[in-house]
This record gives structure tokens, C-alpha cells and sequence, in this order.
């Protein structure tokens, strides 16, 4: 499991995708591969009202990934330090297995290079001390970026004001 | 220039770099160097029109002359500086779409094609002779050499030795592939002359209708050049008329070649020796303006021996095929003794034989394997009879009453090799003894007979008693005097000589225009990108090169017939197949890297990628281990490797060749395509160790994410 977490707050977001726009224009990719997305969930009637919900979908970092496993050339590695997934475009073939293993299809393709392409949480951005290039963009501050234990704090915190709304 | 390095690939690398280090950081600066890694990529991958370059160059001045940051007007003036430098060989990579040094991977040529004196190129007519496009195949050919019959029928097929198929199992018959579209498409009345460009008025003189002076002719009439020929003997053709025995290559197969040039409008004016029934005076007053010498070699050295000048019965082989050639078909002796070992023996010996010698042999000083004549006509000479004493030096002709009547010989031995690795034939002592014979005939060798030429004092000549020319000009020391063939070469081939006509027309035309001289050796031109053939492995590999059908021997023995009666249609198709298309795969074997190294999958069994050290090949054993992941063929520099998916299967194929096929699997929910359950039995084995319960799931990419996002959804619907 990677140090860091990326949460997503659903009730606020619109579904307005500058997150999306954001992270493929970072990593300067063309048609196709979409490192991360959000996908939408409905709609759906909830009470009398037509609601869509929008899950952002970037890569989970997970603690044993199944695309790491997959790699045969090693390209698909966890950084030592913070254990953010990364691709290696130098050690990258194109075999495919990393996004075919992915559960939730994280890593993409990218037809371009001829290699996997993947949310590694911009870590270059993380390192100088900034957020990934989707959280920054962010219109409605849906996106949170932090260490996991910071996370369940702003998630319990929104549970909660949710309930006090409902109320 | 280093041949090792190419200038077009260096720039496009350079600007990379830039455009990767971050150094441009102007945007309108990035903009313009973007557009001119385009340019450069395009050239470089043989997209490139003529504009590319001018282009190129005005981009890189805006580039400079805005100097937004100093690292554009660098990047501007290099690139400026560079193109410059280097004009010379960015034209040859957009017009000929080669690069000789392969650093090109889209415009590397085939072996084939470089081994070419003429530069033809041969997997794009070999593909079209698959095809049955007869007529398109010698129209690809002619763009480099007028003479694919003749050349299909005598060529010395350099490319042969180089082709790739060789090191799998036997080279492709290219020359014979040549002879079957010529002799196709001219029986079909298909073989036609490209449209020349209009007449500009200048009037050449070409001396010698040999294959150098025609094949000159032939681009010279096609630039609009009012061409004549002179030519000394009363037929066209020269040593291919003259000096190639009519049981290889017959009298109207050159008769047609020589006719479709002089529909051309090219005069061809036979009996007109130089220095005797015309001068080079004579012929300017007539208008020439420039003069190319294709005089060839048609005089014999000697053997220097005793007695070579006092009996009859010596007749040099030049002069022997000559006289047979022109019609003299009386028998020479009874008994035969030709000297040398080289194609002119082994043509004079055959054709003694047709003539109704008794016996024939060839008195040769070293081995059969030192032999510079080709194998299969020593075969076919051994076959029809001719007897080869190998070890055997000429000491002296003896002869009675002025008739030649034996040769004396020694026996020699070779000596154990010398500093330069060579087995020199060392005489026995006291080997002497007589060959009975009461023809000699001389084949060691030919030189130029420079008569004629007296009135061109100021053409210079070699040591080897040949003409001197500048090698990229073609032009001697004198102004507007050009020179080919044997003339300056000493004696070679047909193809040679053809490629010196094609080189000395360039000149000739680029001389008269005024446009300067290429500094850089001539680059075999790309006719065509065709596609290739879809064939399964087995069928692939299983192909064999097709046995030529011969004239029975007895015939051979006693007619001038030809004796290789060519391919049928069927066996020139399957020949064709058996082409690895070399100038689409670049045999760089990163495929075969990827597939071992990387993937440890090892399903690549591609040993005649290797050209010095060729492993084994077997194409059949991809099928048994591949799991098309499709690694190699995404990393292929040239599109050679490719993978599809065809009629629910994944196809894995090497320039059309079939490695591979597998079942496709589809997605359970939305019926994507899904890889062959062979790569995810692959994946399942890898990640078994961290997801134990991952077997079974067909689902894409897509849907996966959409189900876990659903998943993660936080609203729930409402029960219904």
C-alpha cells in the first residue's frame, strides 16, 4: 500500500471531469488511455429525484499489486520509498499482462509509445511538495490527498455533516 | 563520411533531445521545433516530399531570427547549419528512400538490393512477380537496368549470396525470377518503355553497343537526349552478343532488349569502327557533344609461352566466341585444350563441345575450389562432358607441319599458405607430359584494345592498361568524355557494365545541365513499399526453392539451344513466397530480444536474423509456445511483425507469415475483445502468488472499471 491515499469526496463532485483533462494533459497522452477516470453511476432515481453518482477511478497503489506481479520485464514496480506503482518506460515492452491483470483497470495503454501508462500521483509534483495535477484542478475540492490516516478523519467528518443534512 | 553514421537520424535525435531536456521553454519556440522533429521524422521515414527541406530550413531561420530564448536561436542556427552541411544526404534520403547505413530503420534497404551493382530493387519485383503483375515487375526493374531478360538469363546474381533466405535454406532464384517476368511479360507484348522526357535538343555520341553503352543510351533517351551508338562489330549487344555463348543466353533475347531501347529513338550505327570509318572530328562536325567510351575488352592475354605464336590451332577464347558467335559454326579440331579457369573457359569448352569436338579439356593451375568461374556452370560443363585438369600449368605448345598437336604441361601442387592466406600452385619437378590437342584455346584473361582511341590524347590511363575515371562522374580527363564497362573496369560483368551506364547517363545529364556532381557513392533506390504475402509457417518454411528444368544433356551436347528452359508459372509464384521481404523486416532482432529476454517466453525462433552468425530458424515453433502478448510486434521499427485480430482469432505474423493464431476470448459483459486464453493463463500463473481467487474472470477494461466504480458508488438505489 502506497503512503498516500487519494480520497474522494462523492457528494460533492459534479462529474465535471477536469481531473480527467487534467491528468492526461500532465502525462501529454493522446487519444485512448485515460490513467484515471470517473465513471458515472446512474442515473438513478433516489427518492423522486434522477441522481448520477461519480466514482473517480485512479490507481489504488495496492499493497500487493496484481500488475506488479504480472510484469515479466520488472517495469511495473512500487517505489521503495513511498510505494507509489510507477511504470518504467525504459524497462516497459508492451506485453499488456500489467493491464489485463488490473481488477479495476487501472493501468492503460498507451498506443503512442507502445507502453503501459498508469496514475503514479504525479509523484515528481508530490515530491516538490504539491498535489497530483487532478486534486489541484479540482473545482468543487472533491479530491483530498494525503496519508491514510488523515483520510478517514475528513471521511468521517463528511459522513457525519451528510447525516446532520439529512436530519 | 563515416558510413556508420547517419546525418538525418543524428538531427532527428538532436532535436529530440532539445525538445525532451526542457530547455525550449518558449511556447511558440517548442511550437516551431515540434514542427521541425516533424519534418525531420518524416524525412526519416521516407514520408518526405521535396518541400520538406525547404521547409525544414525556413522554420529553423524563424527559429533563429526570433531569438525568443537563446536556446531557440541555437537550436535554430544548428539546424540551419546542419542542413546545410548535410543538404546531400537529406535529397538522397527523400528521393531514394534508402539509408545505406540503416540507421533509418523505415528506409533500410535489403541485402539483396545493396549486393545489386544496379541497385534494382528486388523484393518489390519479386513480390509483383508473386503477383503476377509481369509487366509492373520489369517496369520496376528497368528503372534501374534496360536489360531483365538478359540479366534474368546471365546475371552473376550477386544479390543471390546475400539473400537471407540463404542462411534459412537455399536463396530465392532472384536472377530466374527476372528472366520468368521478362520473357512473360514480352510474350505478352506487356513489356513496354516508360514515356521519355521531352527532346532537349543535345546529341550524344555513344562508342561501343555493348551493355555499358546501351544501358547510357537508354537513360540518356529517356532525359530527351538525341543518342547514337556506334558500334564496330554487325550486331548490338557487344560480350553479350559476342562473348556469351548462345546456349545461355539466345540471340533474340538480346535482339528484343536492344529493339525496345532503339524505339526509344536511340541510333544505333553498326560496322563503324572508331579511327577507321568514322573520328571523333567526323563525329563532332556532326553535333556530338559528348562522347562516352564502352569499347569493352575484347582482346586475349597471352599465355607467353613457347609456340603460341607459331602454330595454327592457338585461338584466343575472345576471338573463338567471337567467330562462333557471328555465325562461324565449323568444327575448331578434334581434341580441345582450353586454358584457364574463369566463365570464358568454361563458355569456350561448352561451346567446343556443341560444335562436335571429341574431347575437351580444361587445363586449369589451381583447384576446383579456387575456380573463379561460377559452380553451377563447372556442373553443367562436367555434366555435358567437358573433362577439368585442376593442377596442371602450360609449359609449351608443340606442333608439326604448322598445326598446334598437344600442349606441354607440369603438374604443380599447392604451397602451404602465404602472408595473405593464398595457396600458390608450386611446379613438380620432372611432371612434365603432353596433352594431346590440336586446338588451344587461351581464356586467361581480357584487355582493352585501345585502337581507335588515338585521336583522345588527353584520356588517361591506368596501369591496368584501362581508362581512368573520376568513379562518381564517370568522366575522364577530358572534358565532355565519358567512359564505362569493361573499359574501365578490366573485364566484368553484364551488371556492372549496366551499372556504369546508369551512373555515366546521370553524369553525362548532370554535366550538359550544369548541376553539380553527387560527392557521396550512389544509393540503390526504393521503387515501391508493397505489401506482403499471407502465408501459414509451415507452408513458408516448406517451400523449396524450385529445380530449374534443363535441355536433356544429349541435346545439350550437340545444339545451341538454351539449356535452362525456365520456370512455369506455377513454381515462379511459389518462388516468390519464399522471399522474407527484407526491405520490410530489417532483421534488427529486437523481436526475438523482447520475446526471450524480456518476456522469458522464448516462442521466437529466428536464427537467420543474425546475418555473420545465423542460428537455427523454425518458424512453426511460435504456434506451440506464443502467447501473443504482442511485445514484439509493438516494438517493430518497421511494421514488419504484426498483430491482428481476423475472424474471432489473434494472428501473429512476420511479414505476412503466420507465426501464430489464437481463439479470441471475449468480455462477459460487454463482449470486447479479450486476448487468446492462453495469455491469460500466462497472467493468472504470474499473479497466482497474490491473488489466488483471480481465475475465471473475462471481463475488459472498461467494464471493470465501471463495475468497481459502481461499486465504490455511495448511492444505493432504492429497492423496488
Amino acid at each position: 500500500m502506497s503512503k498516500y491515499y487519494l480520497f474522494q469526496d462523492q457528494k460533492r463532485c459534479i462529474g465535471c471531469m477536469a481531473c480527467v483533462a487534467a491528468c492526461k494533459s500532465r502525462q501529454a497522452l493522446p487519444r485512448g488511455p485515460f490513467p484515471s477516470l470517473v465513471v458515472a453511476v446512474g442515473p438513478r432515481r433516489v427518492g423522486n429525484l434522477p441522481r448520477t453518482a461519480y466514482t473517480f477511478m485512479p490507481c489504488f497503489h495496492c499493497e500487493n499489486p496484481w500488475c506488479v506481479a504480472a510484469c515479466p520485464t520488472g517495469a511495473m514496480r512500487p517505489r521503495t520509498e513511498d510505494g507509489i506503482v510507477t511504470v518504467d518506460p525504459d524497462l516497459c515492452v508492451g506485453c499488456k499482462t500489467c493491464i489485463s491483470a488490473c481488477p479495476w483497470g487501472a493501468p492503460q495503454w498507451n498506443p503512442e509509445t507502445g507502453k503501459a501508462v498508469k496514475c503514479d500521483y504525479c509523484y515528481e509534483r508530490v515530491e516538490a511538495g504539491l498535489e497530483p495535477a487532478c486534486v489541484t484542478v479540482c473545482p468543487t475540492k472533491c479530491l483530498y490527498f494525503g496519508t491514510p490516516d488523515e483520510i478517514p478523519e475528513v471521511r468521517r467528518e463528511r459522513y457525519a455533516r451528510a447525516r446532520a443534512q439529512d436530519l | 563520411m563515416d558510413s556508420q553514421t547517419c546525418n538525418v537520424k543524428k538531427l532527428h535525435d538532436q532535436i529530440e533531445q532539445t525538445l525532451n531536456d526542457g530547455s525550449l521553454t518558449h511556447p511558440r519556440c517548442r511550437q516551431r521545433a515540434t514542427e521541425i522533429f516533424d519534418l525531420v521524422h518524416d524525412v526519416s521515414q521516407g514520408l518526405a516530399g521535396d518541400d520538406h527541406l525547404d521547409s525544414i530550413l525556413e522554420l529553423a531561420q524563424n527559429l533563429a531570427d526570433e531569438g525568443l530564448t537563446p536556446a531557440c536561436r541555437e537550436l535554430g542556427e544548428h539546424v540551419t547549419a546542419f542542413v546545410d552541411q548535410h543538404q546531400e544526404e537529406f535529397i538522397s534520403h527523400i528521393r531514394t528512400h534508402t539509408c545505406p547505413t540503416g540507421k533509418c530503420p523505415m528506409l533500410t534497404p535489403a541485402p539483396c538490393q545493396m549486393a545489386c551493382p544496379a541497385g534494382i530493387d528486388i523484393p518489390s519485383y519479386v513480390t509483383l512477380v508473386g503477383q503476377g503483375k509481369y509487366a509492373e515487375a520489369i517496369s520496376v526493374i528497368r528503372r534501374d537496368n534496360p536489360f531483365p531478360w538478359v540479366c534474368g538469363l546471365v546475371c552473376t546474381h550477386p544479390c543471390e549470396f546475400m539473400c537471407v533466405r540463404g542462411r534459412m535454406d537455399k536463396s530465392i532464384a532472384i536472377m530466374d525470377l527476372k528472366g520468368f517476368a521478362a520473357e512473360k511479360a514480352m510474350s505478352a507484348h506487356s513489356y513496354q518503355n516508360p514515356e521519355p522526357g521531352p527532346d532537349n535538343g543535345r546529341k550524344i555520341c555513344i562508342i561501343g553497343a555493348g551493355p555499358g553503352g546501351l544501358t547510357a543510351a537508354y537513360y540518356l533517351a529517356l532525359r530527351g537526349y538525341r543518342v547514337t551508338v556506334i558500334e564496330a562489330l554487325p550486331v548490338a549487344g557487344g560480350m553479350m552478343m559476342v562473348g556469351i555463348p548462345r546456349y545461355r543466353l539466345p540471340r533474340e533475347v538480346i535482339d528484343r532488349e536492344v529493339a525496345m531501347i532503339e524505339s526509344l529513338g536511340v541510333e544505333i550505327r553498326l560496322n563503324t569502327r572508331l579511327g577507321k570509318d568514322v573520328t571523333i572530328e567526323s563525329l563532332r562536325s556532326e553535333g556530338f557533344e559528348g562522347f562516352l567510351l564502352a569499347i569493352g575488352a575484347h582482346g586475349s592475354y597471352k599465355l607467353m609461352i613457347p609456340g603460341e605464336d607459331d602454330y595454327e590451332g592457338v585461338i584466343p577464347a575472345v576471338s573463338f566466341l567471337r567467330r562462333v558467335s557471328l555465325g562461324d559454326h565449323r568444327r575448331p579440331g578434334k581434341k580441345v585444350a582450353v586454358v584457364g579457369g574463369g566463365n570464358v573457359a568454361i563458355d569456350a569448352a561448352r561451346t567446343c563441345l556443341r560444335l562436335g569436338c571429341e574431347r575437351v579439356t580444361i587445363l586449369y593451375r589451381r583447384t576446383h575450389d579456387q575456380m573463379p568461374a561460377h559452380h553451377e556452370e563447372v556442373v553443367e560443363a562436367e555434366e555435358e562432358g567437358v573433362v577439368f585438369s585442376y593442377l596442371t600449368i602450360p609449359k609449351q605448345i608443340q606442333g608439326a607441319d604448322g598445326r598446334a598437336t598437344g600442349i606441354v604441361c607440369v603438374r604443380a601442387e599447392l604451397s602451404e599458405p602465404d602472408d595473405s592466406g593464398r595457396r600458390r600452385p608450386v611446379p613438380v619437378e620432372g611432371s612434365e607430359h603432353v596433352i594431346e590437342a590440336d586446338v588451344i584455346i587461351p581464356a586467361i584473361g581480357q584487355e582493352i584494345r585501345p585502337q581507335g582511341l588515338e585521336a583522345l590524347e588527353e584520356v588517361d590511363w591506368t596501369r591496368r592498361n584501362t581508362i581512368r575515371v573520376h568513379t562518381v562522374t564517370m568522366q575522364t580527363n577530358q572534358q565532355g568524355v565519358f567512359a564505362v564497362g569493361d573499359a574501365v573496369t578490366g573485364p566484368a560483368t553484364v551488371v556492372e557494365a549496366i551499372a556504369g551506364g546508369k551512373k555515366a547517363a546521370s553524369a553525362i545529364h548532370r554535366h550538359f545541365e550544369g548541376i553539380a556532381q553527387p560527392a557521396l557513392p550512389r544509393v540503390p533506390v526504393r521503387r515501391r513499399r508493397l505489401p506482403h504475402f499471407d502465408l501459414p509457417a509451415s507452408l513458408k518454411t516448406d517451400l523449396d526453392r524450385p529445380k530449374m528444368h534443363q535441355l536433356s544433356n544429349d541435346r545439350r551436347r550437340i545444339t545451341f539451344q538454351q539449356v535452362h528452359l525456365g520456370f512455369d508459372e506455377q513454381q515462379a509464384h511459389e518462388e516468390s513466397k519464399r522471399c522474407l521481404r527484407c526491405d520490410i523486416c530489417i532483421r534488427c532482432g529486437r523481436c526475438v530480444e523482447i520475446c526471450r529476454d524480456k518476456m522469458g517466453i522464448e516462442a521466437l525462433c529466428l536464427g537467420y536474423l543474425d546475418f555473420d552468425n545465423p542460428g537455427p530458424t523454425d518458424l512453426r515453433i511460435t504456434a506451440e509456445r506464443c502467447i501473443a502478448c504482442g511485445a514484439c510486434s509493438t516494438n517493430c521499427p518497421t511494421g514488419a511483425m504484426q498483430m491482428t485480430d481476423r475472424d474471432g482469432y489473434r494472428e501473429l505474423s512476420l511479414c505476412g507469415t503466420v507465426l501464430n493464431r489464437l481463439q479470441l476470448e471475449y468480455c462477459e459483459v460487454c463482449g470486447a475483445v479479450l486476448g487468446p486464453a492462453r495469455y491469460h493463463d500466462y497472467i493468472v500463473k504470474r499473479v497466482r502468488d497474490v491473488s489466488p481467487t483471480s481465475n475465471g474472470r473475462r471481463i475488459c477494461l472498461e467494464c471493470a472499471r465501471r463495475q468497481s466504480g459502481g461499486q465504490h458508488a455511495e448511492i444505493t438505489p432504492p429497492p423496488r
